[in-house]
């Protein structure tokens, strides 16, 4: 019983990064219905700047973490300007296959960056868990699960109660009509990118901070797990994007528990296939699977 | 010269994993499981040459008809969902199949030596064409008999009444429903079919590489599976030949000089391809151009 609320309790922690990076995907998919495969290497690109900051200069947590966020902005904008802005809202496909072409160059621009396997990365806290009877907290992820809660709530006031927020609403539900109306849409597109590659790089950060260390394989890592997140959770749905990361999150560490590191993996794609042709929409998505979309909610 | 042979051997392997891909593609699905069932037809394959003595024509057969009976089976749900959730549907089932021989053990000790798939080591020694002593050559000629089959049978489909119902799904499935065609059907099918491809082009991957391990056959290859009927165009089974020879041929060997730039400049290509001809390298234009080419040739001649 024990082994099980501890392992619910890590499941828990780690399902809040999955969360986290659930939500900067959510945003684009939202605005954008189209998939960014170069989402997760994008957000390594500004870890990778951030550990090169902290190897070269012995830089500070709060430098890391801006560069680390810009570097992340900056390489998602460069990702929206070549993959997604130029082409047709229809092709879909082309943008995703274009993407998958500047994960692999984003992902040889990590290595030039930084040539070795493996580099440190600044911890969050160091310090003794907490204990709460026989069960253990790590301050590193108690923070990690506020930050998750406070942003999701963040971008869930964005979107549904400021004016950049209802203009990105009104560009889902028809770009055309909110181009006539005035709203600058390849802009404000340009605008969410931007923000959700912040949210990425933030979700990166933390992430890295508590494992400490930073290599090449993190951009796929962060792609997949955000994807499967967002899937469980709901498409477009913001408090969708971060319960899926805590599902996806318990489930493993049980898994993990139960059967060893290669089974977890297999169940999380199970889960995902499961979850997708069961309920197409996820857990909290509520319109039919093509349709779900932040603007289509109630607003 | 081996160099050349090997590389032809590629291009032929990827173009009928590209094919596999076409297929289904032309229903409108993109679906990521093409490396799922290439993997499972690679190690049914090898596992029917190495620890059964099968010869390697039934053996590949019988890798496609198990990749497609998994495929017609996992058509079935996952048709259900559309667009981007398929995509990510059957990466998820192809990332699973993936898994699943990672986790895979069957060895039987032959001779002191242990054969048969290994988990994360992989399923080595499978060396039917050396055994047999088919030659370099030879192997490659197999491959693209294999290969130029498959494209004429794809070729004639195009041309037939089932070519026609296919690409009345992908365009539009509300009309083609009401104009009386099963969509789930013709979606099944496809799918199945893409899996007899995928099955036999990993049954010969397997084959002409005698080592296949779990990490070969991830998203990245399944990827690449939906990138060269993405990137060749869907009017015509060359279009995916083609961006075979561009992707493996010119920007994977022949930047190989590029060293650690060839990556970059390999997403710059690709991106500037979707670019510039967003609905692949061979369009209905290309054709329309070439026939007119062809034609006026022939004027002038008769001329």
């Amino acid at each position: 019983m024990i082994d099980f609320v501890q392992n619910t309790i890590d499941g828990v922690m780690i399902g809040a990064s999955y969360g986290l990076l659930a939500l900067g995907f959510t945003l684009i998919f939202g605005v954008m219905r189209r998939l960014n495969l170069s989402y997760g290497p994008s957000i390594m690109i500004g870890a990778y700047l951030g550990t090169l900051i902290y190897v070269q200069f012995s830089a500070g947590p709060v430098a890391v973490v801006v560069m680390t966020v810009l570097g992340a902005v900056l390489a998602g904008i460069y990702v929206e300007r070549l993959c997604f802005a130029p082409m047709a809202a229809s092709a879909g496909i082309a943008s995703m296959v274009s993407s998958f072409a500047i994960w692999m160059q984003l992902e040889q621009a990590a290595i030039l960056i930084l040539p070795r396997h493996t580099y440190p990365f600044p911890p969050l806290a160091t310090g003794a868990p907490l204990e709460l009877g026989p069960f253990l907290l790590r301050i590193d992820h108690l923070m990690m699960l506020a930050c998750a809660l406070l942003l999701s709530a963040g971008v869930q006031y964005v979107i549904y109660r400021s004016r950049f927020g209802l203009a990105l609403r009104a560009i889902i539900g028809n770009p055309v009509a909110a181009h006539l109306v005035g709203i600058d849409v390849k802009t404000s597109v340009m605008l969410a990118f931007a923000g959700a590659s912040a949210v990425g790089g933030i979700a990166g950060y933390l992430v890295l901070a508590i494992d400490q260390q930073v290599t090449p394989m993190f951009g796929m890592w962060a792609t997949m797990k955000g994807l499967i997140a967002m899937m469980i959770g709901g498409l477009g749905s913001i408090p969708g994007a971060i319960l899926g990361g805590l599902v996806l999150g318990v489930v493993e560490a049980h898994s993990l528990w139960h059967f060893g590191p290669q089974v977890r993996d297999l169940v999380a794609y199970l889960l995902l296939f499961a979850c997708l042709v069961l309920r197409p929409s996820g857990i909290l998505g509520d319109a039919p699977a093509a349709e779900t979309s932040i603007g289509r909610r109630s607003a | 010269m081996d160099f050349y042979l090997g590389l032809i051997q590629i291009i032929g392997v990827h173009t009928l994993l590209g094919l596999s891909a076409y297929c289904v593609l032309h229903t409108g699905q993109v679906s990521l499981a093409q490396a799922g069932f290439f993997a499972v037809g690679a190690y049914v394959a090898g596992m029917l040459t190495v620890l059964a003595h099968w010869p390697i024509v039934p053996a590949l057969l019988v890798a496609g008809v198990v990749a497609g009976s998994l495929a017609c089976a996992v058509g079935f749900p996952a048709l259900r969902v559309k667009g981007l959730m398929l995509v990510v549907a059957t990466a998820a089932f192809g990332e699973a199949v993936r898994l699943f021989f990672f986790n895979f053990n069957y060895q039987l000790e032959r001779g002191g030596f242990h054969i048969g798939p290994h988990g994360g080591e992989g399923f080595r020694q499978i060396r039917y064409f050396p055994e047999y002593g088919w030659s370099t050559l030879e192997v490659a000629a197999f491959i693209w008999v294999v290969v130029v089959l498959t494209m004429a049978a794809l070729w004639w489909m195009d041309r037939s009444r089932a070519g026609a119902v296919l690409r009345a799904v992908g365009e539009d499935e509300v009309a083609a429903q009401s104009s009386g065609i099963n969509v789930t059907v013709v979606k099944v099918s496809a799918m199945t079919v893409g899996g007899v491809i995928a099955g036999i082009g990993g049954g010969i991957f397997a084959h002409y590489t005698t080592h296949i391990e779990h990490i070969q056959f991830g998203i990245v290859l399944a990827t690449f599976a939906v990138a060269y009927p993405i990137l060749g165009g869907l009017s015509n089974v060359f279009g995916t030949l083609i961006a075979v020879i561009f992707i493996q041929g010119f920007l994977i060997e022949g930047l190989r000089f590029m060293g650690d730039w060839r990556n970059l400049l390999f997403g710059g290509l690709i991106v500037l391809a979707m670019n510039v001809r967003p609905r692949g390298l061979i369009d209905a234009g290309t054709i329309t151009l070439v026939k007119r080419l062809v034609f006026r040739s022939k004027e002038r001649a008769s001329a």
